[in-house]
């Protein structure tokens, strides 16, 4: 078995023995600190979090909370090119690809001050993996990986003894304090990325169970939650601990004292919950924010304005964006007509003009920033003639295609944006489509049962940079569940599953490059732009390692431990 | 002739105690009250009905996802189990009802594990403070702008007036408020370089209070002037004020004992549910402003399909709507005598 | 056996009657033509009514830019760049001509929704104050109902059961039925409250003892008495269903784009207020002026419509 060399680690021997020395706190000394009293952060996190437990969480709003009060076992290194330890110090692979063991972090605490141990990170699994509790983030990383969990979507969930048998029937196992083994189902090489999801936490049982007011059957849905639900209960093992919780107004964390990695240098980060983003706008410029996205429409002004423009970047996403067709309606079940769309949008007005020159032109399906990126195949690029001539050629009339209308969710963002493509369209097909504007949720609705022409913007954001969790979306029975457009790829599947299950890393990536060229090449869906991040960042705040994996106006906040206040 | 009799009064049969109590003025009155109170409750019941009937007819289920990534068809089960929406939705609406007579209005879809009730008592002082504070604005600047204008008609203060009022009239407030941020915090801030600025939202008992209620304000100022002007000109024309006038009697002892009661009959009318939604808050300017409170509570609920939310902040609403209908009811009669309630 | 009554055949009094005997509403006319700001306020109002109708035409004609066409170079432009004399909006739309053709839906939206509730809020609210009682409790107690229907509930399952198809005069219809649904109850409270002060005084009694049928009672005297608060709140619906109709476009439900509307240009407008401030003043300013207009028509009709007033 071969392992993919990475930039940190350092490989050993055939047994894979993985160790990389994790991040020490504070690094350097020489940057011009503030004062600890103020050493305080306030980002706009734009939504309060449904939940506080981890496991629970499903939006990048949540995320931002849960991944800095919680650790999982690996975490992603900043490049985003392989993952490095976190939870655990250390972990190795069996020679089959199927047993995984992690040596724990020695010395890691709770905020609590009590040792973290190999039994609270096989108890937070459970909780994650409780069908009782349907947590959002189980299918298919867990139920599909961890051994045991297949039989996740069978469970009686109002029997709590049905559910005991599952859980304990789970590939989880503490054979000693310090060592967690996760056992699965099949070898799966993307399997060190899935523990880097934030939802994979270890949670205190006793914490749980002294909220709920004791021990409950496993069927219980509300009183495995309550700890959540109080700053004072939410224990976490993560560098900071959540100090205040104002419901629709802020969070506050402060740091974990009992942190193995050494305290980070914020004292203090409000994370507000400001919707209107004008409003976050103002409040950086009167200092009341340190960090924001700049709506699309204030782009130019920022870029206008001397003092504004030094303090602003643009920063990559692992997020691109496509128009997806119903291939259950003729004539879109014909690639050529699919392309004929695809090819019909001038991308470089869309996202020079439009969109202020921030987003940029993509072709391809896997973003820039991950491997698998890859910008060679340019089947779908504007060309309106060859476009007309598709049509033609499938014999497609103008009738035909009018009667359909571009469903579009009701924000301004996606509003604008389909109003330019379906103009698009119309004047460089000689059509006449309309928009069909409406409530996210009826959308939402609507897609899950096909019921629509065309659909976008659709996107998808990398949950962990590799590339096996982009390509399952167009399976053929994701159709109804992320392949909308219920596109019939022939091969698709299994070239994409042989890749997931491969473990020579060469390999995959050959595999899932054919696999994108056929989704360009048969026009599966029409890629316009990756998304990407014009960040406002006030000058004093020091230390950032903003990725392409940061939760959405968070700039850096994987890497807050390590952030501090610059005197000003 | 043939003398008709009538039929006995109500109260005719009642033991002569109860009927000295409630056949005088004040007893009568708080006949009254409790009547209305005791038809709140069938009220707040058939709205329960058809915001129950409209919320599972509207597409969408709670478990939808914006966008990104959907959750699975077991994970949608099984959430459709633990909240009870997989049971017959007439037998959902029975145990809701059941759970309402225990005062327990259920669990949050959207905030996991918080009860609507929490949720609501949570948030609605903030938006009851902003409220009340754009109610102290409304009444004594809206009506005193319209007694003005009525008794200056035609003349330039009451055109100004008039052009306050369609200016306030013509901006929604969503645009006041974002106006108001521009200027008074981003601007002002440029200009005094960072030392007086009001703060761009968020909550505080103190200036962070000042733009939020004005901008809730302006529009029903506005909007009591114009109907105090119009109320008020009317009263101006009838004999008994002409009366007053022709006497001699001082300008302020005409309007006061005599105008303002009767011209504010239509004025009492609109501010009751006027107060009524300022107190159960404004979306748009809980969301410009970043207001914890519940004024995006109904309309976020309704957009995510928070069934509990949506009945409780629709229930919380008609009880507010029911009272302050109830007092403006009581106010016809302090105000006008000779109306007579029923 | 009846007692012989003697009738007596009075002599025609000679009462001072001016020449013409005119009716109540040829009265108002005449006097309202003599007030200025009204008649301004009606000349605006018909200057809207012909832009909302002619603009279309202009467009066909090229007298008048697109206001579809989108110059994506010129995004929110401020007004006089580039030949565009309101400047552009957020995909460099030109807005004089997106607020010239916007006039149709939000000068329909306005005035047609006004039309709706203006009977069902005078019927509900006069029969309420007329009759008292226990019609009056039932009456009000279902206002009451409706003060708390949930009416953003109520348009998103409008929608889902009548998808918004075809052009925009037909997906009003369902806009106009929610705005409408929910806005008629101020009007009946207000009318109630003003006929049950009015009702009981000395003229009324006069004209009730003298035998007039209830419905003269109501539209000779109770109405007339009451008009003007009607009127103001009438005149502020407009431009609160022109915001309506925004405020629904938000939620997803409302004109599709890119139909221009003046409540979903201010919405935009608000959205890019840094970059181009323009764009909120313009539809505002048009907004502004249409509820002006329509104040001065209000007034002028409250003036010409009071028997008091002398001729």
């Amino acid at each position: 078995m071969h392992l993919r060399v990475s930039i940190r680690a350092v490989t050993l021997a055939a047994t894979g023995l993985f160790v990389v020395s994790a991040c020490g706190p504070g690094g350097t000394t020489s940057q011009n600190l503030a004062a600890p009293d103020k050493q305080v952060i306030n980002m706009n996190d734009g939504t309060e979090p449904n939940s506080y437990d981890p496991t629970q969480q499903t939006y990048t709003y949540e995320a931002a909370v849960g991944r800095n009060v919680f650790q999982t076992l690996l975490s992603s290194n900043a490049q985003g090119t392989d993952v490095v330890a976190a939870g655990a110090e250390s972990y190795k692979v069996s020679d089959d690809g199927l047993t995984y063991t992690f040596k724990l972090r020695s010395g890691a605490k709770w905020s609590d001050g009590k040792a973290v141990t190999a039994a609270d990170w096989v108890y937070g699994y459970k909780h994650l993996l409780n069908p009782a509790l349907a947590a959002g983030y189980v299918d298919p990383f867990f139920d599909t990986t961890i051994k045991g969990a297949d039989g996740y979507a069978d469970v009686d969930v109002s029997k709590a003894s049905a559910i005991d048998t599952f859980l304990s029937s789970l590939g989880l196992a503490a054979p000693d304090p310090n060592t967690f083994v996760i056992t699965l189902q099949h070898p799966a090489a993307f399997f060190k990325w899935v523990v880097t999801l934030w939802v994979a936490s270890p949670i205190r049982q006793d914490v749980v169970e002294q909220a709920a007011g004791g021990t409950f059957p496993s069927s219980d849905t509300t009183k495995p939650e309550v700890w959540a639900q109080k700053a004072a209960t939410i224990i976490g093992n993560g560098p900071f601990k959540i100090s205040e919780i104002v419901s629709k107004d802020h969070v506050t964390l402060v740091p974990n004292p009992s942190y193995w990695g050494g305290a980070p240098h914020f004292q203090k980060i409000v994370l507000w919950f400001i919707e209107d983003a004008n409003t976050a706008y103002a409040k950086y410029q009167t200092g009341d924010l340190d960090a924001i996205t700049v709506p699309l429409a204030n782009v130019d002004v920022v870029r206008n304005d001397p003092k504004l423009s030094k303090e602003a970047k643009v920063y990559p996403k692992l997020t691109t964006f496509w128009m997806t067709f119903n291939a259950q309606k003729t004539p879109f079940d014909k690639p050529d007509v699919r392309m004929a769309f695809a090819k019909s949008i001038d991308r470089d007005k869309l996202n020079k003009q439009v969109q202020h020159d921030i987003q940029k032109s993509i072709l391809s399906f896997i973003p820039k920033g991950m491997a698998g990126y890859d910008e060679s195949d340019k089947a779908q690029s504007y060309d309106p003639t060859a476009a007309k001539a598709l049509l033609q050629k499938a014999g497609v009339t103008a009738d035909t295609l009018n009667k359909f209308k571009l469903l579009t969710r009701n924000t301004t963002r996606n509003k604008t944006l389909n109003q330019f493509i379906v103009d698009q369209w119309n004047n460089n097909l000689g059509l006449n489509m309309q928009l069909e504007v409406i409530d996210s949720k009826t959308v939402t609705s609507r897609i899950r049962k096909g019921n629509f022409d065309i659909y976008g913007p659709d996107g998808w954001g990398a949950d962990y940079p590799d590339q096996q969790d982009w390509f399952d979306i167009y399976f053929k029975n994701s159709c109804h569940s992320l392949n909308w457009g219920c596109v019939d790829l022939p091969g698709y599947d299994d070239l994409v599953k042989k890749a997931d299950s491969e473990l020579d890393q060469n390999q995959r990536n050959k595999d899932y490059a054919t696999a994108q060229k056929q989704l360009i090449d048969q026009a599966a869906v029409a890629f316009i732009f990756q998304d990407y991040e014009y960040n406002l960042i006030k000058p004093y705040v020091g230390g950032l390692t903003i990725t392409a994996s940061d939760d959405q106006s968070l700039p850096g906040d994987l890497f807050w431990h390590d952030a501090y206040v610059t005197q000003h | 002739m043939a003398v008709v009799a009538g039929r006995p009064k109500r109260g005719a049969l009642l033991p002569k105690r109860v009927a000295a109590v409630t056949d005088s003025r004040l007893g009568s009155l708080g006949v009254y009250v409790v009547r209305r109170i005791l038809w709140m409750i069938p009220i707040v019941f058939f709205v329960i009905v058809i915001t129950f009937v409209l919320m599972h007819s509207a597409a969408g289920s709670p478990w939808d996802k914006a966008g990104g990534r959907q959750l699975s068809q077991v994970v949608v089960d099984n959430l459709n189990k633990k909240y009870g929406l997989d049971r017959p939705v007439f037998e959902q609406f029975l145990l809701y009802i059941w759970n309402v007579l225990h005062f327990d209005f259920g669990l949050s879809y959207q905030y996991q594990g918080k009860s609507v009730l929490e949720l609501i008592a949570g948030g609605w002082p903030y938006t009851a403070t902003i409220g009340v504070l754009a109610f102290l604005l409304i009444v004594p600047i809206g009506v005193g702008l319209g007694v003005l204008a009525a008794l200056r008609q035609n003349t330039r203060v009451d055109y100004a007036t008039m052009g306050f009022a369609t200016f306030a009239a013509s901006f929604p407030n969503f645009v006041i408020g974002a106006l108001m941020i521009v200027f008074f915090s981003v601007l002002t801030y440029g200009w005094t370089g960072g030392n007086f600025f009001l703060p761009a939202g968020g909550w505080g008992m103190d200036d962070h209070l000042i733009m939020p209620a004005i901008t809730l304000a302006l529009l029903p100022i506005a909007y009591t002037a114009r109907l105090t002007r119009a109320s008020t000109l009317e009263t101006l024309r009838q004999d008994y004020i002409r009366t007053a006038w022709a006497k001699g009697l001082p300008e302020r002892l005409v309007v006061v004992r005599h105008v303002l009661k009767n011209s504010l009959i239509p004025v009492v009318t609109t501010l009751g549910p006027t107060f009524a939604f300022l107190v159960t808050g404004s979306v748009i300017v809980e969301t410009v402003f970043s207001i914890p409170g519940i004024g995006r509570a109904f309309v976020v609920a309704v957009t995510s399909r928070d069934y509990p939310m949506i009945l409780g902040t629709t229930v919380l609403f008609s009880i507010v709507i029911a009272i302050a209908n109830l007092v403006v009811d009581i106010l016809y009669v302090f105000i006008d005598p000779r109306v007579r309630l029923t | 056996m009846a007692l012989p009554v003697a009738v007596v055949e009075a002599a025609p009094i000679d009462w001072e009657v001016p020449e013409e005997q005119i009716g109540l509403w040829q009265d108002a006319w005449i006097r309202f033509r003599r007030n200025r700001l009204a008649v301004l306020g009606a000349a605006v109002v018909l200057f809207l009514i012909a832009v909302a109708v002619l603009s279309p035409l202009l467009v066909h004609f090229g007298l008048l830019a697109s206001p579809l066409t989108q110059h994506v170079e010129s995004i929110e432009t401020p007004p006089g760049v580039n030949g565009h004399p309101f400047g552009t909006d957020i995909l460099g739309r030109d807005t004089l001509a997106r607020l010239m053709v916007g006039s149709q839906v939000s000068l329909t939206v306005g005035l047609l929704v006004q039309g709706i509730i203006f009977p069902i809020g005078l019927a509900i609210g006069l029969t309420a104050g007329y009759f008292g009682g226990r019609i009056d409790n039932l009456l009000m107690r279902f206002t009451d109902i409706w003060y708390a229907f949930p009416d953003l509930l109520f348009v998103l399952v409008v929608v889902s059961v009548w998808q918004l198809k075809g052009p925009w005069y037909l997906q009003l219809i369902p806009i106009f039925g929610a705005i409408a649904l929910v806005n008629w109850v101020g009007l009946a409270r207000l009318v109630r409250g003003q006929v049950l002060s009015i009702k009981e005084k000395e003229y009324i009694e006069a004209a009730r003892s003298s035998g007039t049928p209830p419905l003269k009672l109501i539209l000779k005297h109770l109405l007339p008495n009451s008009i003007g608060p009607i009127i103001v709140t009438l005149t502020f619906g407009i431009p609160n269903a022109i915001f309506l109709e925004a405020v629904l476009s938000f939620l997803g439900v409302g004109i599709q784009p890119p139909q221009p509307t003046w409540g979903q240009m201010v919405a935009d407008g608000a959205e890019a207020i840094y970059a181009n401030p323009s764009g909120v003043v313009f539809p505002a300013l048009a907004i502004g002026f249409t509820l002006l207009a329509f104040s001065f028509i209000g007034d002028g009709l409250r003036d010409a419509l009071d028997p008091r007033m002398r001729r």
